[in-house]
Formats: C-alpha cells, structure tokens, sequence
C-alpha cells in the first residue's frame, strides 16, 4: 500500500465506524451495551488496549466508570473534577493530550487517570455541560496521536455525547424533542462533513475532475427532485453521487489521466471501477437506500451496452439511470486528458443522438424541464446552470430544445 | 453462521482458533475469552485463522488487541493466519501488522518457530 492510499484506506475505515456508531447509537439495544460497543469503537480506531467511558454522577462533582476494557474491575473508581477543571475543559473542546502537560488543569483526578494509564482524554459535552468523559491509553502501534487522531475522536465524542444526553433525558423522563432534533442536525452535518472530505480524495486523484464528484452530487440531487423523489431519497441520490465513482482509488492514476486511447488491460482496470465502488459501499450501513447500486451501475445504458452488468432500461435502478445521465453530461461539459470540453449545445446534442440508446427518456425530460426552469429563474436555488462554464440564454435554448423528440 | 465444529483444534501446547465470519459486535469478545480458557489450561502457542472470517471492524480490531494483551500477559505466542486482504489492510491501518507475526496459512503459523508475541517482522 502507498502513503496516499493508506491514508484512503484509513478514511474509509473511520468512515466506516462513524455509520455504524451512528446507527449504534440510534438503536433501540439497552444503554449499557450501546455505551460498550462504542467505547471498543473508539479504542479500535486508534488501536488503544486500555480505555474507560464515565458519566457525571448527578449530586456529586465526580465522574463514574460506565464503560471499560482492558482495566479489570474498576468499579470503584471516581473521577473528581471541580468546577475550576470542568470548565476549563468545556472551554477546550479538544481532547487532551495528557502526555504533553494537558494534564495539569485536572487536579485530583490526574492522579486516578495516571492509575489506570490514559494518555488521551475527550469530553462528552452537550451545550455547557460536560456530561462524561472518554479517557484512553497510548496507541497499541507506539505511534503518536495525530492531529487528524485528535479530529476523528472528537467527531466520535459528539456522537456519543448525543447518546449519553438522550439516555439522561430518557431517564429523567425529559422529552425535548426539538433540542434533541437540532442536536441530530449537528450529527448529520459531521456525517456530510466526512463523506465531502472523501469526495475531495476521491477527485484529488484525477488532475481533470476536480469537483466532478460534487456537481454529478448536485445534478442527480436537483433532477431526483423534479422526478418527484422525496427528501429522504434526495439525500440519499445525492451522497451516492459523492462517492459514485469511490472504486476509481483502487485504479492507476496514469490510468486515470492518459490523454491517448487505452489499452485493453487499461480500459478493464478503469471499468472495474463500478464493481470495486459497490464491492467497497456495500459494506458500509448507510442511513439511505440504493447507494451501493447506484454506484454499481451508474456506467449501464438503456439499450444494453453498458457495463458491468449489461442492463437493460427498467432493469437499471432508476437512480443509476439519474446518475448515468449527469455523469455523462459533467464528463461532457468539463475538459478531459483526451479533450476539451463539448459547448452546452454539443453536449446537449449528444444527448439527443443517444436517446434511448444510452439514455433514458424518463430521465432526459426532467433533465430537460430542470435547465429550463433554471434559465428561466423559475427556481429559487438554481444548481446545474449556475455549474456550466457558460452563460445560456432562454431564445437559443428554445431552439435547442424544439428539435428535441417527445416523450 | 457460527461454525461450532471447527472453533478450535488442539495439537499439543498450541490451539488454532476460528472466529467467526464477521468480528464486529461485542459479541466477540468470546474469542477473548476462549483464549483465556486455553492459557489457563497451560497452551502456549495460539494461532487465530481468520480464512472464514469476512469482516473485522473497529470493535473486531479493540477485540483483538484484548487477545493480544492476554497472550502478552502470560508470556505465550499468538500468531494470526489465513487474512482476507480487506482484513488485513484493516490492521495495517491500525498498526497491529507491525506487532503480530502473520502468516499465510494456518500450516505455515503452525510450522513457525516460537518467537515471543511483539518481535515485529518488518
Ligand atoms: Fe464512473
């Protein structure tokens, strides 16, 4: 493995443990064992053999084990902290590194953290209160936390501190549920934040796609709702539009990049893309329906000509018709190794000509009534029109579009 | 699902032990537990063969660890074999491939000499 795809890799990995701490968290399994999984969570991730998760303890200033591994019984241990050091932690935010003198804001409870070997500590907080605390040791790998270590703990205490919050509000027979509802938002957002930052990696890797995975994201988005689609299924078109061409991290980058024709090794390589994207995706819980297949056959045309499965129309999954079409016109109207970019009229030509060939009809006609409506304003967030490198009018679009076959 | 047949195999001071197809719930903290059964009973080479394991995840990989320290604690061996590449990326991901003599096959962990758990093969 390379630098950079291990660095991939270990995105993926972490991507990974988010999903399933987030559906953990949401889950309806008992609280002890909710507390448990993520806590091994946390310590997989960054390889720690010894760690503990504790909880404030209503009416007292201490904290108390609610989670362990690798400590034995420590059931009597407390955590004491004064207001002076809960609220210099609530100011920091960051997890605290305890080896590099962190740990002299801590007072009494240094000592019991010593005791049980943790070298890194984050905080479960919601709004101002500091509600547990994660505390676990060095990195079984001797290697040092990272910055980007210190980034993904943090995004994983959020997570937690979500469920410790909703658990204390359930106990105290609290249902807030708008507080509760924002505090998800937050959560969704991480989750969005994490999967644009794989995007990024996903094009970084092709000198010529710079932003391709974001705008087929926005296309498939704003033609799934013209289709009717509702927002649950609009997000998830559109996060499948992020990561469509994920399996493209396992190709050759000279592959990826080469101006003249491929050999046929080479043209086998970059089609397996679909394949490896699906075999990767399918691993992964995602909140939303179909990604995986999305993904998979977002390379199919109508007619039967397009890999890896050689579907025909109605066998494709319409999502994967969707994202056939705007991946194709992105390809289209964005300079290439091997080209430059086609005028919004030869691209749009080019759909014409492959009509019911390559593209589904019930896709090109939404297509279609999108950009107008979007030349026209006659929607309030314009997203492909605003994306194209050029400026198109309503007169010549007309014209374009009358020679245009009905549906 | 779980292949009760072929969880273990006895040969002398050493035991293989097959997890299961997926280590990914805290369930797995059996295997932690199995092999601490085997150290108390004097066995002192492990080998783990993941050949039917498909999938390890971040709680897998806490699991694991757990076994690694237990066998580290008593001064015995552990050698892992039998690695689907995702599951080996995993652990390389996570720093174990540095700590852990792997192996292909459970035939070559098992034909290994004894070398104390840790001394990294790099
Ligand atoms: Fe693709």
């Amino acid at each position: 493995m390379t630098e950079t795809e291990l660095s991939l890799e270990r995105l993926l990995f972490n991507l990974n443990t988010l999903a399933e701490l987030g559906e953990e968290i949401t889950s309806p399994k008992d609280f002890t064992r909710v507390v448990k999984s993520s806590l091994y969570m946390v310590m997989g991730s960054f390889s720690s053999s010894r760690g503990a998760i504790f909880q404030h303890e209503n009416g007292s200033g201490s904290y108390v084990p609610i989670a362990s591994k690798g400590l034995g019984d420590i059931g009597g241990l407390k955590l004491k902290l004064n207001d002076e050091a809960v609220s210099e932690l609530l100011k920091r935010r960051e997890p605290v590194d305890l080896s590099s003198g962190g740990a002299g804001l801590l007072g009494a409870a240094r000592e019991t953290l010593e005791k049980i070997d943790a070298r890194v500590l984050a905080c479960l907080t919601v709004k101002d209160e500091l509600l547990g605390l994660i505390a676990i040791n060095g990195k079984f790998s001797g290697e040092p936390f990272t910055v980007y270590d210190f980034q993904l703990l943090s995004v994983m205490s959020q997570h937690i501190s979500f469920s410790l919050h909703s658990h204390s509000l359930l106990m105290k027979l609290m249902h807030k549920y708008t507080e509760n509802k924002n505090l998800y938002e937050n959560l969704r957002r991480i989750y969005y934040d994490t999967i644009h930052a794989f995007a990024a990696a996903i094009d970084a890797k092709d000198s010529y796609t710079r932003g391709h995975s974001h705008r087929v994201s926005a296309y498939s988005a704003a033609l799934a709702r013209e289709m009717g689609w509702s927002n649950d299924e609009v997000e998830g078109i559109r996060i499948a539009g992020l990561l469509h061409d994920i399996g493209k991290i396992t190709v050759d980058k000279t592959i990826i990049n080469k101006a003249s024709p491929l050999t046929s090794y080479e043209c086998r390589e970059l089609n397996s893309h679909p394949v490896i994207g699906y075999e990767i995706l399918s691993k992964i819980k995602f909140p939303w329906k179909g990604i995986p297949m999305m993904t998979r056959n977002h390379h199919e045309k109508v007619d039967g000509t397009g890999y890896p499965d050689r579907l025909r129309k109605s066998e494709i999954p319409i999502g994967a018709r969707i994202m056939a079409l705007v991946d194709a016109f992105d390809a289209m109207t964005t300079d290439r190794p091997y080209r430059p970019r086609l005028s919004f009229r030869e691209a749009i030509c080019e759909v014409r000509d492959n009509w019911n060939r390559q593209f589904d009809p019930e896709v090109v006609h939404p297509f279609i009534s999108v950009i107008r409506k979007e030349v026209r304003r006659e929607t309030d967030n314009p997203t492909i029109v605003p994306l194209l490198q050029e400026e198109i009018d309503g007169a010549s679009l007309n014209r374009l579009l009358d020679g245009f076959p009905r549906a | 699902m779980v292949k009760r047949y072929r969880n273990f195999k006895e040969l002398g001071d050493t035991v293989v032990l097959y997890p299961d197809d997926y280590i990914n719930d805290i369930e797995g903290e059996k295997l932690e537990d199995l092999c601490a059964s085997y150290l108390d009973r004097g066995f002192r080479k492990i080998v783990v063969d993941f050949s039917e394991t498909e999938l390890i995840n971040s709680i897998g990989v806490s699991i694991l660890i757990g076994v690694i320290e237990k066998v580290r604690e008593r001064d015995a061996n552990i050698y892992f074999s039998g690695l689907k590449r995702v599951n080996y990326d995993i652990f390389s991901i996570v720093g174990l491939t540095k700590h852990i003599r792997i192996f292909e096959t459970e035939e070559d962990a098992l034909g290994s000499g004894s070398k104390p758990v840790g001394q990294a093969v790099l």
